[in-house]
């Protein structure tokens, strides 16, 4: 190796990496606004991945654009290049540095989850294993009182919310920098519980009640979409959380317990029932969505955009 | 010694004098491998185009918000037959073509082990497809729960007709399953038993080792995916309970089922092109595979830590703690055979004397999608960062990045590659690169802005979307019209050059394989005298002959 | 495998005429590969139903106490025994005692068939069905599954026998025999695993 050789690819590395620092940091522009605690845990682990994997990407097409451009053959050069078969040091190397980045990347995830399900929703998650269950139930019981539990409840296609007094609704309110407590439940199919502002999903799998909890940490308002695909309508099944200052909350809960429930918009059911009122259905039969929910809070039409 | 002669070999050949010009063979119940291949390779791409009909139908709907080219129906039924059409019907089967024609000629052989099995085993393949194309006929239309088929989304039978979509989407998939099994017993046993002298295990095309290693995950998964698809069968069909949560059942164990083979089966996909580009970079580098060996077993490798990742795909769907993180680690380990490989094709490239023909192009091409696929599933397999992504466009967008990017670019290498042997005419040169540029920039096109899409938290599967997608919407849809489009040129170029191409030497590449010792195309049963092998396969830039009988000069008549 | 290069030329001669002749082999090679893909259907089912019975909150149907262990004991100790009966049968062939052979073979056939009579005895007298919950849909569906191989495995056995009549017809070897008789054991092997997991994990 000569010194020229050296300070080339030196130099290669030092841009290489000013690239995908760069990258990293440009990263959090990529990623809706965190609106919760756990998103800035993601987010970060996600910037990391971004200038890591950067430095990879651009150090292989690097090398494989610069080979295209210097490497190639004259036209009417036959020969073949030189009879390297393998280099044995190099190998080694690049099978100790794929493995070395792997347990790093995997550890720094791991540490990231830690972190989450500490304070996040990450284990809260169990399997109803009989004999399991006691060993579970312990830290269950630490973490949740059902009384302040929101049920957020799924079905095809519509999402409902009853909060601990009883109000219901079709919008997910909840205070801002407060730990929530969700139920999750579904009525019929697998659905999905997604906010992207929080970073956080997961699966509702009917017949049974999944505990689910977070700290949202920004007020706004912020789409809640299914995650699973459920169906003809699973793209409709989509509404909004609001997250608002403690007093916002109560005050909201106040005024939404005092209405009588309604009927509130549903897009599933709307769109199911203009079809059936033409003559000519475009599309095949479907599962019939089911009634659109009848809460203390509505969504109208306006509030509702698929 | 090893002079034996041709018809005391193998009865079940055709031995019709001058067969290889006669097209009508493609159409009849052949057993030569060749014919088989070809017969695989076309197939399968017409039912490319159905699916990339789809997946253009698709596009045209979510190029604007709303859900108002088709009906939602149709648009759920469209996702699921793309998704099913473009695996069952395309990947695999061109694959396993592309592997019939062309490993009993690098190894040596004069045909498959089981010839009969062979040529079984390819007519279920349209038998496949017309078993999925006729749901579109039956009440109901075609299932509609995407290729995963997850219950209990797909036990709903809205019709209430025993003969519905959902049922022959199982039928088709547990036939294209019997398929699949009797092809990698044959494979498995033809690189096994069937190799020429001297052929010994690290002298065999690294095509050869992803071949075999691709095969051995049919056999170990397909049967986990049978079992899975037979009871949810039952459940549809009689109102077992097995997934139904209605009634008790567990859907969750579905999804292991279902994943524990339909992961590893990407690897049964991108394996083969692995293989490709470790035959098509050496070529047009001049110089040997770089650590040919680390390649090869690298592959056997990815086999066996594939059988270990499925949970990946359930992050979110209720699984707990510490399976989220064996798995999580599991699934980063596949980054490390990999990155070896694409490190060794790289250094391989680098410092040779590069042809950028069609087939390198494409090579080139698709290995770069394909780090770049590699980075996101990195992303993927990352516990936090994956619970974020999961189920949306981000998804979407690394798996097209490995089954577009990497798999059909080295697709198209492989048949611009093998093209002059299979047919013995020469390609379009011109129209071969138009192809590239159309494909290359078409798939980035397409499938970059789904990144975005998905970091943004659009999910997968959607027939409508909130009006702050659009933008990058419309740019996927752009570029799936221009995938669409690329396909002309190179429809153009194979059928017009098939017809009347130039003639095609036997050896157009200067490369070396056993392939490329015989004629183009190659005689019934390969080798008139089989070949003592007595180097290792990519002998570039040493001078050393491959073989002890057979020499470039021979296949020249 | 650099070492196999010095004797490589040597076994080059024997190695090619061995190769391209040797179609049993490949058979029972191709055979062997695939009964071991055929296995992970029944690992499968297995998985299933250990992951089933331990996640599922009411196992058993209303009604049902369990499994009778009694009568399916007797039917496994049958067809266990059968797969060395069949041993023995392929003995004879080995032998060249064709009679010897039959006999044996004719004895595994009636073993294999006193078992699937014994199971169709007991899914007859059964209070549950296909459809009664988890519990009733994995019993009938890994009995009925592995039923249908011994059915399968009757059939061979009954073409093999009918086929050693045929003059002539193991000059070619007798790869029809060993598989059939590979087929038998791992029909045997599986059951063995099945009356553990549904009669004796109750």
């Amino acid at each position: 190796m000569n010194i020229r050789l050296i300070l080339n690819l030196l130099l290669a590395t030092i841009v290489l990496a000013a690239i995908s620092v760069w990258m990293g940091q440009q990263s959090y522009a990529w990623l809706p606004p965190q609106a919760a605690a756990e998103s800035k845990m993601v987010d970060d682990l996600f910037s990391f991945l971004v200038a890591l994997g950067s430095f990879i990407f651009f150090g292989v097409t690097g090398a494989i654009i610069y080979s295209i451009l210097f490497h190639r053959a004259s036209k009417y050069d036959y020969s073949d290049g030189p009879p390297i078969e393998g280099n044995v040091t190099l190998e080694i190397v690049w099978t100790a540095i794929p493995i070395l980045l792997v347990f790093w990347i995997a550890g720094i995830s791991y540490q990231t989850y830690e972190r989450m399900a500490t304070h996040g929703p990450m284990e809260i998650v169990h399997l109803h294993v009989p004999g399991m269950e006691e060993a579970y139930a312990v830290a269950i019981e630490d973490t949740i009182d059902p009384d302040e539990s929101i049920e957020v409840r799924a079905r095809q296609w519509a999402w409902e919310f009853r909060y601990p007094d009883g109000v219901t609704s079709t919008e997910l309110h909840l205070p801002v920098n407060q730990r929530v407590h969700l139920n999750l439940i579904s009525e019929d199919v697998i659905h999905g519980f997604y906010v992207p502002a929080f970073r956080l999903k997961q699966d509702i799998i009917p017949d049974r009640t999944i505990d689910f909890e977070f700290t949202p940490v920004r007020e706004g308002r912020y789409r809640l979409r299914d995650s699973q695909y459920s169906g003809t309508y699973f793209a409709t099944m989509q509404t909004d959380v609001v997250v608002e200052s403690e007093d916002a909350y109560e005050s909201w809960l106040a005024d939404a317990s005092g209405h009588p429930p309604a009927e509130s918009f549903n897009q599933a059911a709307d769109e199911y029932y203009q079809a059936s009122q033409k003559s000519v259905i475009p599309g095949w039969k479907t599962i019939a969505p089911a009634p659109a929910p009848i809460v203390n809070y509505p969504t109208s039409i306006k509030d509702s955009q698929s | 010694m090893t002079n034996v002669p041709v018809e005391t070999l193998n009865e079940t050949q055709q031995p019709v004098p001058g067969a290889p010009n006669n097209w009508r063979r493609f159409f009849s119940f052949s057993t030569d491998h060749k014919v088989i291949g070809i017969q695989y390779i076309v197939t399968s791409f017409f039912f490319f185009l159905v699916g990339g009909l789809f997946a253009m139908i698709m596009r045209g709907e979510l190029i604007t918000p709303e859900a108002d080219l088709i009906d939602r129906t149709v648009y759920n039924a469209l996702f699921t037959m793309h998704g099913t059409v473009m695996l069952f019907l395309w990947t695999f089967p061109v694959l396993v073509g592309l592997a019939n024609y062309l490993v009993p000629l690098m190894i040596g052989a004069r045909d498959m082990a089981f010839p009969r099995l062979n040529a079984a085993a390819f007519w279920m393949v349209p038998v496949v497809g017309i078993l999925l194309m006729s749901s579109f006929l039956v009440p109901g239309g075609p299932s509609q729960s995407g290729w995963w088929a997850y219950p209990p989304n797909s036990i709903q039978n809205p019709t209430g007709n025993l003969i519905n979509g959902q049922v022959l989407w199982l039928l088709a998939v547990a036939l294209s399953g019997v398929s699949s099994i009797m092809g990698a017993v044959n494979f498995v046993t033809t690189i096994a038993r069937m190799r020429a002298p001297g052929m010994t295990l690290f002298r065999m095309p690294a095509f050869v080792w992803a071949v075999l290693s691709a095969q051995l995950i049919q056999l170990y998964g397909l049967p986990a995916l049978t079992a899975g698809a037979v009871m949810l069968l039952f459940d549809i069909t009689v109102g077992t309970s097995f997934f139904n949560p209605e009634t008790g059942g567990n859907p969750v164990l579905y999804q292991h089922f279902f994943w524990f083979y339909s992961h590893p089966a990407v690897y049964v996909i991108i394996l083969p092109v692995f293989g490709i580009f470790s035959e098509v970079f050496p070529t047009f580098a001049r110089k040997p595979l770089f650590g040919y060996r680390v390649v090869a077993v690298s592959s056997i490798l990815i086999t066996f830590v594939s059988s270990l990742v499925w949970v990946h795909h359930m992050f979110a769907s209720y699984t707990p703690g510490w399976m989220r993180i064996l798995f999580m680690v599991t699934s980063m380990c596949v980054a490390v055979p990999t990155g070896v490989k694409v490190f060794a094709w790289v250094a391989t490239i680098w410092g040779g004397k590069l042809r950028l023909d069609t087939p390198m192009l494409f090579a080139l091409g698709g290995l770069v999608m394909f780090v770049f696929s590699g980075i996101t599933g990195i992303m993927l397999a990352s516990v936090p960062v994956d619970i974020h992504v999961n189920n949306t466009y981000f998804v979407v967008g690394h798996f097209h990045y490995v089954i577009y990017g990497a798999t059909v670019l080295g697709v198209y290498a492989a048949i611009y590659y093998w093209f002059p042997k299979m047919t013995g005419k020469m390609y379009y040169e011109g129209l071969g690169k138009l192809h590239f540029w159309l494909t290359f920039i078409g798939a980035n096109l397409n499938f970059f802005p789904m990144h975005p899409l998905g970091l943004q938290g659009m999910p997968r599967r959607v027939a409508s979307y909130d009006p702050e997608f659009a933008f990058w919407n419309v740019l996927a849809s752009l570029g799936a019209f221009l995938l669409g489009m690329s396909t002309l040129p190179f429809i153009l170029n194979m059928v017009s050059s098939w017809i009347q191409g130039k003639p095609a030497p036997a050896n157009p590449w200067r490369a070396i394989g056993l392939e490329w010792l015989v004629a183009s195309p190659p005689p019934v049963e390969n080798f008139e005298e089989l070949p003592i092998v007595t180097a290792p396969p990519y002998g570039y830039g040493s001078n050393e002959p491959l073989t002890e009988n057979l020499s470039p000069s021979n296949a020249a008549n | 495998m650099e070492s196999s290069l010095e004797t490589q030329t040597v076994s080059v001669a024997s190695h090619a005429v061995e190769h391209e002749h040797d179609e049993a082999g490949n058979s029972k090679f191709g055979f062997i590969v695939f009964l071991l893909s055929e296995s992970v259907v029944f690992l499968s089912f297995f998985g299933g139903y250990i992951i089933l019975k331990t996640t599922t909150a009411d196992w058993l149907p209303p009604g049902v106490t369990g499994l009778d262990t009694q009568e399916p004991l007797i039917n496994t100790i049958v067809l266990v025994s059968s797969s060395f009966v069949i041993y023995v049968a392929e003995r004879f062939l080995h032998k060249e005692n064709l009679w010897g052979f039959r006999a044996f073979w004719l004895v595994t056939m009636a073993m294999g068939t006193f078992f699937l009579v014994g199971q169709a005895r007991e899914w007859a007298g059964l209070p549950f069905g296909f459809t009664s919950g988890v519990f009733g849909g994995l019993f009938y569906l890994l009995t009925g599954f592995h039923g249908l191989h011994v059915a399968t495995g009757i059939l061979l056995q009954t073409i093999m026998l009918g086929r050693s009549f045929l003059p002539g017809n193991y000059d070619k070897g007798s790869f029809g025999v060993e598989a059939t008789s590979l087929f038998w054991h791992f029909v045997d092997v599986i059951w063995i695993i099945l009356f553990v997991l549904i009669y004796l994990w109750q």
